[in-house]
């Protein structure tokens, strides 16, 4: 069986995250998204993918050329214009039935092996959501689905459709008639089968998760780390202190002094300390740099990043390239924010810091505020409101 | 220069020849073949690229076989020319790489003999001999044909009578063994196997291997069994593809923020403040050097010149860059100097014959390579690699700016060593060492900009480049990557030198880009600007970013960001390639493969 990965989307929502690279080549547990779906689709025994690309598509294909020996053909849709018209990419390289799946949630590798094994000609995983109406909400009926509905007004229902679907090969010819009247999302399509009469089979996935905004990124990154087992290369320092699951990367330098509690990720070529505390849950990508005195927590910190010395880190998010000088502290604390037209009160936040900032020494950002690509701050500023990609704060 | 493979195995050979010849063909693309042992042993060869001859090419049966993709030495470029050859039996093929220079007696004694060649190539030849030679047993014969061989040769062999066995022989041209399981193969180089397998055997000079489905014998000179150790490669297979991009040289260009931090790793230690190698190069940076020799090719040559620049600077030691070709005959030895081989490849013919002469002289060397396991690295006394990962596009980008980089941790080093910076400008160094892969960042993200600049070039005649101190050097690489990707005249002049003489040159239909940098020289270089301008070329200036000066006096500006100081040289760089890359692409020229160059250049 082969498997659709639909990764071409951008997700705006996520900016300024995904201003150079798409949604699922995000870090989590120093992984691209991406990564983690696709191992999960070649562990339940698919060994061959047809990947739709767009949004910067060649940071996605330069990563996963000929991934662990998976057979990957890259179709592109030009236009973002809907999951369904996205499907409908791959059409010809699909002989037979087929699962489809985004690569930008997180599934786990049992709930595709149900879904394949299922005798269905058509099926579908769902899971159980606390806020079910952000995403197509769905009615079942004796393990069938009953109807299907795209984010409605009012809170109802209880289960969500993951968008992981076992379809056979006729359902291009229903999508390309939908997709004609104007509808590109995959739940009309689902619907629509349902109209005609077919069944639809239900199957309640174990872990699916999903990230929306970029405080996402850190709750998702905390549960993919919680087994993190240890596993330790690279240079570690007499008197340095390691905890729990904590993996460290080759050439990484852990210097005398520092001590670290798993679940914490940290990759390769970094050189932290002395005297650096690391608390869970924190994952530190390829090449970064965390001075003295430094304490992290529950927080990601991308590749090539710099932290200066005696800085506070916590539930916070450092891009790519940024350059941090000494003693900045992060808020902790909750917010305020607007999504979606509504206000929501946010819990535990810290900063989210866009790649390549340059940020001067004691500069203090309050909780949630988040700070574009490629920012400029003085020294000894307090950051209140987000900032826009490319701004100078003096 | 020419790209061989062969391969024993249990695939369809043809498919397998084929699609190894592709990620070979930056070694030549002039005409190419294949020759595959089923029943029977047949030939198919053709001039043209290799997906010509992939489109033409009937099914050829069998599991054992050679192809090779040439770029003419000897011979014009003609189908007879082709390789393999074939013995007049029509049961021996034989494919080579490099040069026989005493082709022409060893052809006269065959014709005496009464063979008749097919072709003008010095590769017939070896063809003939072993067919004389061939009693029953292949490797017999190649080791007998050898023997009288002068000249340089990676070669592979199958006969008929032994569908069983490849034979491949080495001097002074690559050649690698490939292992897979229940298949084996011989290659130039390690891209074209990358798909099938990472592990490699190296072969040196004078050995022969014999290659069989599930087994690899090598023999030295005196037929003598030798025990060859297996590399794993680390280089991934989807490293040696475009991945989206429209070209090879894009994505090089690309991918210089992640090769520069490869250059780094484990080398620049931001919080030991320290500049790290193995020992074995830091014994040979540290003892009494009076002076540095580099030697280099092409690009390469260029990269040493702006490595001159940064050694001095920070070292006060005096560093000579020769071209290998020339100093291999002309230069100077000292024992007292250490001579620095800067080659891509790790097989540029006259840069290994320099190290080979200063070795041989009594001078330490140091190659500064690409290609781990290269012959650069085997005859060298210490190698530092550049850790850029393949590089496919003719043009050298990211192993330029790699390149460079090496040099200027050497600098450092040798500083270090000899105390000429103090430790916080030494950190200070470190840390943009630490910023560039941004900075690069920075400079793609005006892709856009730069094409628009390539646009108001792409119909010139001619483009001079200008440049002071360490961007002199730049000018010239910057030259060099125009003319040779978009067959535009180009060259790169010290702007102090403009005046004596290229300024007849100047019309306004020439125009200038220079290298603006606020260094000591900024001034001097707004004046030649101003020269020049008076002359009615249009102006591109390449200058830092909080440089509001330049604006009236340029008529376009391409921005660096200003904080890196002497390390300006790699963003800069970077605009020069995206420069030279658009003007190509805009005249429709063949980016990735220019007219009659090969990558890397294995013949002298």
């Amino acid at each position: 069986m082969k498997a659709v990965i639909l990764a071409a989307g951008e997700g705006k929502r996520l900016r300024p995250f995904t201003e150079t690279m798409p949604k699922v080549m995000l870090p989590v547990a120093n992984k691209p998204i991406l990564e983690h779906v696709i191992d999960a689709v070649k562990n339940s025994g698919i060994n061959e993918i047809i990947m739709v690309v767009g949004y910067k598509k060649e940071v996605i294909m330069d990563y996963f050329k000929d991934y662990k020996k998976i057979k990957i053909t890259y179709v592109e849709q030009d236009k973002q214009l809907g999951t369904a018209h996205a499907l409908l990419q791959a059409k010809k390289h699909v002989k037979n039935s087929f699962i489809v799946l985004a690569g930008d949630n997180f599934i786990d590798q049992n709930s595709i092996s149900n879904l394949i094994k299922n005798d269905s000609e058509y099926s579908i995983l769902i899971k159980e959501h606390p806020h079910p109406s952000k995403y197509g909400v769905v009615f079942i009926e004796k393990n069938n689905l009953k109807e299907i509905v795209e984010k409605p007004k009012e809170e109802r229902g209880k289960f969500i459709s993951t968008g992981i679907y076992k379809l056979p090969k006729t359902i291009f010819n229903k999508i390309e008639e939908i997709t004609s009247q104007g509808t590109y999302a995959l739940s009309s399509v689902a619907q629509s089968i349902i109209n005609d009469g077919k069944q639809i089979n239900t199957i309640l996935a174990d872990c699916w998760m999903d990230i929306v905004y970029p405080w996402d990124l850190i709750q998702v990154n905390e549960s993919m780390i919680h087994n993190t087992t240890a596993s330790v290369s690279g240079v570690i320092e007499k008197g340095v202190t390691i905890k729990g699951g904590v993996s460290i990367g080759k050439d990484t330098k852990i210097y005398s002094g520092c001590y670290i509690v798993g679940p914490v990720v940290v990759g390769e070529g970094c050189e932290i300390g002395p005297n650096t505390c690391i608390f869970p849950s924190t994952t530190i990508g390829d090449n970064s740099v965390i001075h003295p005195f430094s304490e992290i927590r529950n927080s990601v910190i991308m590749d090539n990043a710099h932290i200066g010395s005696s800085s506070f880190i916590s539930n916070s998010i450092i891009a790519r390239g940024s350059i941090i000088d000494n003693n900045f502290s992060s808020v902790p604390g909750s917010s305020t924010i607007e999504i979606d037209h509504e206000f929501k009160q946010l819990k535990n936040l810290g900063a989210m810091i866009g790649e390549d900032c340059t940020i001067g020494s004691h500069v203090v950002v309050d909780p949630g505020v988040i700070i574009g690509r490629k920012c400029n701050i003085a020294p000894i500023k307090r950051i209140t409101k987000n900032i826009s990609s490319g701004s100078k704060v003096m | 220069m020419c790209g061989i493979i062969g391969y024993n195995g249990f695939r369809e050979a043809d498919k397998v020849l084929i699609d190894c010849l592709k990620r070979l063909e930056y070694r030549g693309y002039d005409s190419a073949g294949i020759g595959v042992i089923g029943k029977k042993l047949k030939i198919f060869k053709e001039v043209g690229e290799i997906s010509k001859l992939e489109k033409e090419i009937p099914t050829l049966d069998g599991d054992i076989g050679i192809g090779h993709t040439r770029w003419a030495t000897h011979g014009s470029v003609t189908r007879e020319n082709a390789h393999p050859h074939i013995s007049q039996n029509k049961k021996i093929a034989v494919i080579h790489n490099g040069i026989i220079e005493n082709f022409k007696e060893l052809k006269e004694e065959l014709e005496k003999k009464g063979i008749k060649f097919n072709s003008a190539t010095d590769t017939e030849v070896i063809t003939h001999l072993i067919s004389n030679y061939y009693k029953g047993d292949l490797e017999d014969a190649v080791y007998s044909a050898i023997k009288k061989l002068k000249g340089s040769y990676a070669i592979a062999v199958v006969c008929e009578d032994e569908p069983e066995k490849l034979v491949g022989a080495r001097n002074e041209s690559p050649l690698i063994i490939g292992v897979g399981d229940n298949e084996n193969f011989i290659a130039s180089d390690i891209p074209a196997l990358l798909r099938y397998t990472n592990r490699v055997i190296y072969l040196d000079d004078g050995e022969i291997c014999v290659v069989s489905k599930n087994s690899v014998r090598v023999l030295d000179e005196n037929k003598k069994e030798v025990n060859k150790k297996v590399n794993l490669i680390k280089w991934d297979f989807k490293d040696a593809e475009k991945s989206g991009f429209p070209h090879f040289m894009l994505k090089e260009i690309y991918d210089q923020p992640d090769s520069i931090t490869q250059v780094l790793r484990g080398r620049a230690s931001e919080i030991n403040r320290t500049i790290e190698f193995n020992e074995k190069i830091e014994n040979i940076l540290s003892n009494g050097l009076d002076s540095i020799h580099i030697v280099a090719c092409g690009t390469s040559y260029y990269s040493s010149l702006a490595g001159k620049y940064l050694i001095e600077k920070l070292t006060n030691i005096p560093v000579f860059v020769e071209l290998a070709s020339e100093y291999r005959y002309f230069g100077t030895r000292n024992e007292k100097s250490l001579i620095i081989g800067v080659t891509q490849s790790g097989e540029t013919a006259d840069t290994l014959a320099a190290l080979k002469e200063a070795r041989n002289s009594g001078c330490r060397t140091l190659v500064v390579t690409n290609t781990i396991g290269s012959t650069a690295t085997r005859i060298s006394d210490a190698y530092i690699l550049s850790q850029s990962g393949p590089e496919i596009c003719v043009a050298a980008t990211k192993t330029f700016t790699s390149q460079i980089l090496v040099l200027f941790l050497i600098a450092l080093k040798i500083a270090m060593i000899k105390n000429t910076i103090g430790t916080d400008e030494l950190y200070n160094y470190i840390l943009q060492l630490k910023e560039l892969p941004r900075e690069i960042r920075q400079v793609l993200d005006q892709n856009n900009e730069i094409l628009k600049v390539a646009k108001h070039l792409k119909n010139c005649r001619s483009v001079f480049f200008i440049g002071r101190g360490i961007n002199y050097p730049l000018s010239l690489e910057g030259a060099l990557k125009l003319k040779e990707i978009s067959y535009i005249h180009a060259e790169g002049f010290a702007a102090g030198e403009l005046k004596h003489g290229p300024f007849a040159l100047l019309t306004k239909f020439t125009p200038v880009v220079a290298i603006v940098t606020n260094d000591s020289t900024y001034d001097k270089i707004i004046a030649n600007i101003g020269e020049i301008k008076a002359r009615g070329p249009q102006v591109i200036a390449i200058a830092e970013d909080n440089d509001t000066e330049i604006d009236k006096h340029a008529d376009f500006i391409l921005r660096f960001p200003s904080n890196l100081d002497l390390l300006s040289c790699i963003p800069i760089t970077v605009i020069l390639q995206l420069l030279a890359y658009h003007v190509a692409n805009l005249r429709g020229c063949p980016i990735d493969k220019p007219r009659n160059l090969a990558k890397s250049v294995t013949v002298e």
